[in-house]
C-alpha cells in the first residue's frame, strides 16, 4: 500500500509543477527588457492574426512600432501609449486584456487546491498515525476503517480539483491568445494569401501582382505556376506563356506548367496549343483539367467549373 | 460518517467539495472567455485627427484648413495592388462633387515619391493632393489598420464614415451624398 501512496503523492507533485509552470508561463511577463520591444510586444497587430506589434512584419505593425518608438522617446509611460493605441483601435489591440475580476479566480482555484490537498494529507497523516493521534473510535484494522476512507476521498477530491486547474489554465492561456514568438510573419506567405483571396474575387490581375510580388523574395516553381494561371485569367497569355516556359526549362515535364503555357498559347500561337495540350494530357492523364482538355482538344464547347481549368479566352459565364 | 460521529457539513463531504471545486474552474476558465465586442472596438464617429504637412508636389496640406468641406481620406501606398484600382473611382468622386465642397486627400503610407508619382501616372491620377507619409505614423494617429482604407470627414471635421479596403461606388454615393446638402 505504501508505494501507491508515493506513487500518488510523486503524480500529485508532478501535476503541482505543471499548473504552477502553466501558471507563470501565461501570466508572467516575458522579461523584454527594452521598453519599446516590451510595449510593442504588449500590443496586438491590427493587420494579423494572434500576432504582437513587435512581431508582426506587416507594414502598418512597422509603423506602430515607430509610434511606441516615439512616444518612448519623448517620454511617455508604457500605460499612456497603450491608452493612446486603445483610443485609436480598440481594446483589441491589447495583447492582455486588461485584467478583471474573473481573474482572481485564475489564482483563487489553484489555492483552493492546494488547501484541498493539504487537509488530504492531513487526513492521511493522521489515519496512519497510532493511537496516541486517532480518537479510538477510527482505530479500525489495518488502517481500512473511515479516516483511511476519508482521506482517500479527500484525495480523489484533491486530484480532481487540481485536473480542474489545469483545464481552466489551459482554455484560460489560449484564450489570452500571447503571440507564439517562434513563428514570425511570413511575408511570401501573406502576399499568397492575400493573391488567393484576390483570384477567389476575380481580380486576376491584382492576383498576379501579388504572386509577383511574392516570387521576389521566394523564386520558387509552384509559386511561378500559381502566377502563370493568374496571368492567364487576367487576359495576359504571352505573360502566361513565358512564366510557364520559365518552369518547363527546370522540369520540363511539369504538368501544370505545359497546362498553363498550352492554354496561354491558344491565345499567343494557336497552332502550337493542341500539341502542347496533347503533351500535357500524355504527362498527367489523371489531373482535375485533363476532362476539360480533351474535351477542348476535340472542339467542344468548355465548361465552366470547379476545376483548376482556366477559363479559356471567348468562353463567357 | 466523520471519524467523530458528528456529521460534517455538506460543503466538507469530499464529492461535493470536488463538485465545487469543479464548478469554480469551469466558471473561471468560461468567464476567462474574451468580452470585448468587436463592434466598440473603434468608432467611426468623433472628431478626426490632425493631418497637415508637405505635399508630394511642395504644397501643404492641412485638414484644418478644410472645415467646411466634406474631405475623403484614403490611405494608399503603391505596393498596394486593391489602392490602384480604386484611385481612380475615388478621383472621379471628387471631380463629379468638387464644385460641391468635396475635396479628396491621399495618405501615402510607407512609400517612396517616385513610385507613388509612377502610380498617379499610371492610374491617371496626377492632380491628387498626396500626404506623404514614410514612416506610417500618421496612419497609426488615425487608427489605420491596412491599406486601403478610405475616411469621411465631414463639414465639422469629424469623421462620419470609414471603409476598411477598397471603396465601391456604392458605399462613397450612400456615404458621400447625405452631406453634400449641409454646407
Amino acid at each position: 500500500m505504501r508505494w501507491r501512496r508515493v506513487l500518488g503523492a510523486l503524480v500529485l507533485v508532478a501535476l503541482l509543477a505543471g499548473a504552477g509552470t502553466a501558471l507563470v508561463r501565461s501570466t508572467g511577463p516575458a522579461g523584454r527588457p527594452d521598453p519599446v520591444e516590451a510595449v510593442a510586444a504588449s500590443l496586438r497587430c491590427p493587420a494579423c492574426q494572434g500576432e504582437s506589434v513587435v512581431d508582426s512584419r506587416s507594414p502598418i505593425a512597422a509603423s506602430m512600432r515607430q509610434v511606441v518608438a516615439d512616444q518612448v522617446a519623448q517620454g511617455r509611460s508604457p500605460d499612456e501609449i497603450r491608452r493612446w493605441f486603445v483610443q485609436r483601435y480598440g481594446e483589441e489591440v491589447l495583447a492582455d486584456p486588461p485584467a478583471r475580476g474573473v481573474f482572481l479566480l485564475l489564482w483563487a482555484v489553484p489555492v483552493l487546491v492546494l488547501l484541498g490537498v493539504g487537509y488530504a494529507a492531513v487526513r492521511t497523516a493522521r489515519s496512519r498515525g497510532g493511537p496516541a493521534t486517532c480518537p479510538p473510535a477510527a482505530a479500525g484494522p489495518a488502517g481500512s476503517g473511515p479516516p483511511g476512507r476519508t482521506a482517500r476521498r479527500a484525495w480523489w477530491a484533491a486530484s480532481l480539483g487540481l485536473v480542474a486547474t489545469m483545464a481552466s489554465v489551459a482554455v484560460a492561456a489560449r484564450q489570452l491568445d500571447r503571440p507564439a514568438p517562434a513563428a514570425p510573419a511570413d511575408p511570401v506567405a501573406v502576399a499568397v494569401r492575400l493573391a488567393q483571396d484576390l483570384e477567389q474575387q476575380q481580380r486576376y490581375a491584382a492576383a498576379a501582382q501579388m504572386y509577383g510580388e511574392a516570387l521576389r523574395d521566394r523564386p520558387d516553381d509552384a509559386l511561378r505556376l500559381r502566377l502563370a494561371f493568374a496571368l492567364l485569367r487576367s487576359g495576359d497569355a504571352a505573360g502566361a506563356e513565358r512564366t510557364s516556359r520559365d518552369v518547363l526549362t527546370r522540369s520540363p515535364d511539369s504538368p501544370d506548367g505545359l497546362l498553363v503555357l498550352g492554354l496561354a498559347q491558344r491565345g499567343t500561337r494557336p497552332a502550337d496549343a493542341p500539341g502542347t495540350l496533347r503533351q500535357f494530357l500524355a504527362v498527367a492523364p489523371e489531373h482535375p483539367a485533363a476532362v476539360e482538355i480533351r474535351r477542348l482538344l476535340a472542339g467542344a464547347p468548355p465548361t465552366v467549373g470547379g476545376t483548376p481549368t482556366p477559363r479559356p479566352a471567348g468562353a463567357t459565364g | 460518517m466523520s471519524r467523530s460521529g458528528i456529521p460534517r457539513p455538506w460543503w466538507r463531504r469530499p464529492p461535493v467539495a470536488a463538485a465545487l471545486t469543479l464548478a469554480l474552474a469551469v466558471g473561471a476558465a468560461l468567464a476567462l472567455r474574451p468580452t470585448s465586442d468587436p463592434a466598440t472596438g473603434d468608432a467611426a464617429s468623433g472628431p478626426a485627427p490632425a493631418l497637415a504637412g508637405t505635399t508630394l508636389d511642395g504644397g501643404r496640406f492641412d485638414l484644418a484648413d478644410a472645415r467646411g468641406q466634406v474631405v475623403l481620406v484614403n490611405v494608399f501606398a503603391s505596393w498596394c495592388g486593391p489602392c490602384r484600382d480604386e484611385l481612380p473611382l475615388l478621383a472621379e468622386a471628387e471631380r463629379r462633387w468638387s464644385d460641391r465642397g468635396v475635396r479628396l486627400v491621399g495618405l501615402d503610407v510607407r512609400d517612396g515619391p517616385e513610385a507613388v508619382r509612377a502610380l498617379l501616372k499610371e492610374t491617371g491620377t496626377t492632380g491628387l493632393v498626396v500626404l506623404p507619409d514614410p514612416d506610417g505614423t500618421r496612419s497609426v494617429d488615425w487608427g489605420v489598420r491596412g491599406v486601403p482604407e478610405t475616411f469621411v470627414v465631414d463639414r465639422q471635421g469629424r469623421i462620419v464614415a470609414r471603409q476598411r479596403g477598397v471603396v465601391t461606388a456604392r458605399w462613397l454615393e450612400q456615404q458621400v451624398t447625405p452631406l453634400l446638402g449641409a454646407a
